[in-house]
């Protein structure tokens, strides 16, 4: 194997933490959606080099799995933005501040 | 590696439960679109009746012994398992019967919602069996994605949006925590059983895996500090979500922690305790004392809910088989307390359309029967003898004390007086203030039918625990192995919880 498996962990750590401080700073929920999308990139990343390292499927199958799943997010996710967005007129997080303590 | 997969009509006995419950919600769907004028009201018995049936066959499994793994142990039926399941299943059905009178005031999509809650009900059915890290996830999330539907139900309601929408964000958040945790700990195992992976040394990689993985099941049972998203949520979701939101999900999430910390990490005991004791702590301090400031009796009741996961998590770190059976028994006492205090909360929404705890004034002189069993409902939550509040919390401090976790034991009977102060405050608004509107209020059949069986589970577990604590006794029997090098002496047989 010519790419050694610990440039793929770096890899993905790269982008699982570019998905976490998304999530925490951008304040556009489809941006935040798709930080999400990255962090589940990340595992993927991490799945397929470590199913090739150990050669064991087991990774492989976990990543189709995690893709069902992140689609199956998007979709929710997309149907709740639109509903905001029709009261609202807005996608942006800091318009959401009805309830607080 | 190949996958080799030989099923027999035997194995697929042991998803019974849950093959049966997938038919029976492709049932209710089809039945929902294809007979418009069907009674959405019948589609609640309906559904009903098909949660009996998994009932009864789930107890029929658990009076036979039916033990067993399926698909490469991803899947497994013991009896804490099915325990669970019961747990789940007791869950859904009264909160199906809660929400009938809920859904008449839904615009549209009135038979779709059962069949969300039989979905989300039936991941979390997987759950309890979930034993593979792979099953973890796709059944964690499974279960949560009726939920982001249910919180967000109520479509013209801004609050309703804004709890789906803030729940859907940290969930998926969780959920990618938990799927990076995941990679990290099968990068340094190569395995993803959960009794494999037990045997493997503790390498930063795993540690830092096993920190998302917890991180994500903290913030699905809502400990302190992953607990941002309980009250929003819970105040904005239609009170029936919030009733189920509170209780299955917390149970199922608790099946997967227990099989977690006592079968994968049973080998790090002491790094994990510290942990556990630190969430505990932080849980109940900060959901009792928030609790005091709230007005809203939905906002309340998610405070206290944090508070009562910092209790469970007391068990947890006890980390023995006693602890199991206390949390076990503790999640019961919890269903029957929550769930009935939720279910007057939406009788009363229901009849003056407010969730104000103002509005609770002189509810006695409006409707005796609701406010008594309010009474019962939050003196268990609060853990006043006889109730089932009072054995579970015992309980839970006796596992404590035998591991020498007096802190915890400190700190618990603190959060037991504050948390009684708060829930006084309400049962004083009832009984002793002058109501505004003298108008008596009247009780649905579904309604009745939820609080006496409530009150009745409240009342059993209170006064007469032990059936039930054989129960969970025998349910943990697998944890028997987790022995505290430290208290090596048998249980007293003094106490009712011989183990």
């Amino acid at each position: 194997m010519a790419v050694p498996v610990s440039y793929y962990v770096i890899l993905s750590a790269i982008v699982f933490i570019t998905g976490i401080v998304g999530v925490l700073i951008r304040r556009n929920i489809i941006i935040i959606l798709l930080s999400i999308e990255l962090m589940l990139n990340a595992t993927n990343i991490n799945f397929v080099a470590f199913s090739n390292y150990f050669h064991n499927v087991a990774g492989q199958v976990f990543v189709f799995f995690a893709l069902t799943v992140a689609a199956a997010e998007v979709a929710v996710g997309l149907a709740i933005i639109i509903a905001l967005y029709r009261s609202k007129s807005s996608i942006n997080v800091d318009e959401f501040q009805l309830m607080k303590w | 590696m190949t996958f080799s997969l030989t099923l027999t009509p035997a194995d697929l006995l042991l998803m019974l439960p849950e093959l049966f419950l997938t038919l029976w919600l492709c049932v209710i769907l089809t039945i929902d679109f294809s007979l418009p004028r069907f009674p959405k009201r019948n589609l609640a018995y309906l559904s009903v009746l098909g949660l009996a049936v998994v009932l009864a066959n789930l107890i029929w499994f658990d009076r036979a012994g039916m033990t067993g793994t399926l698909f490469n142990h991803m899947f497994v039926v013991d009896r804490m398992a099915i325990f669970f399941k019961i747990f789940i299943v007791v869950t859904t059905i009264l909160v199906i019967l809660a929400s009938i009178d809920y859904v008449k005031r839904f615009k549209f999509f009135k038979g779709e919602y059962y069949f969300l809650v039989l979905m989300s009900a039936l991941g979390m059915m997987f759950m309890a069996s979930a034993n593979d890290l792979l099953s973890i996830f796709i059944t964690l999330e499974f279960s949560t994605f009726g939920f982001y539907v249910l919180v967000a139900y109520l479509r013209d309601d801004p609050a309703s949006n804004e709890a789906g929408l803030k729940f859907f964000i940290l969930g998926v958040f969780a959920a990618g925590l938990l799927a990076y945790g995941i990679s990290l700990v099968y990068g340094e195992t190569g395995k993803l059983v959960l009794s494999d992976i037990a045997a493997a040394p503790a390498t930063p990689g795993l540690i830092i895996g096993y920190l998302l993985i917890f991180a994500a099941l903290g913030f699905k049972i809502g400990a302190a500090p992953f607990h941002s998203w309980i009250p929003d949520t819970y105040h904005g979701a239609p009170t029936p979500v919030t009733a189920f939101l509170s209780i299955a999900p917390k149970g199922a999430a608790f099946a997967i922690l227990l099989r977690l910390f006592f079968i994968s990490l049973a080998a790090f005991k002491p790094a994990w305790v510290l942990l556990l004791v630190l969430a505990s702590i932080l849980s109940m301090t900060y959901g009792n004392i928030v609790a005091i400031a709230q007005k809203n009796i939905k906002r309340l009741l998610a405070y206290s809910g944090i508070a009562q996961i910092g209790n469970v998590l007391i068990g947890l770190a006890a980390g023995t088989k006693m602890g199991g059976d206390a949390i076990l028994f503790y999640l019961l006492t919890y269903l029957f307390a929550n769930l009935g205090a939720f279910a007057i909360v939406i009788a009363v929404g229901n009849l003056i359309n407010s969730d104000e705890i103002e509005d609770y004034n002189g509810l006695n002189r409006r409707s005796p029967f609701l406010a008594f069993a309010m009474l019962v409902f939050l003196l268990s939550l609060a853990g006043v003898p006889p109730l089932a509040g009072f054995i579970g919390k015992l309980y839970i401090f006796i596992a404590a004390i035998k591991e020498g976790l007096y802190v915890l034991l400190i700190v618990g009977l603190i959060n037991v007086v504050i948390s009684m102060y708060y829930y006084l405050v309400v049962v004083k608004k009832m009984y002793i203030n002058e109501p505004v509107d003298n108008s008596p209020l009247t009780v649905s059949a579904p309604m009745q039918a939820v609080i006496y069986a409530s009150l009745a589970g409240t009342l059993a577990l209170g006064i007469y625990p032990q059936p039930i604590i054989d129960w969970v006794v025998s349910a943990t029997m697998m944890f028997s192995h987790i022995v505290a090098p430290a208290t090596a002496v048998a249980p007293s047989t003094a106490l009712p919880f011989g183990g």
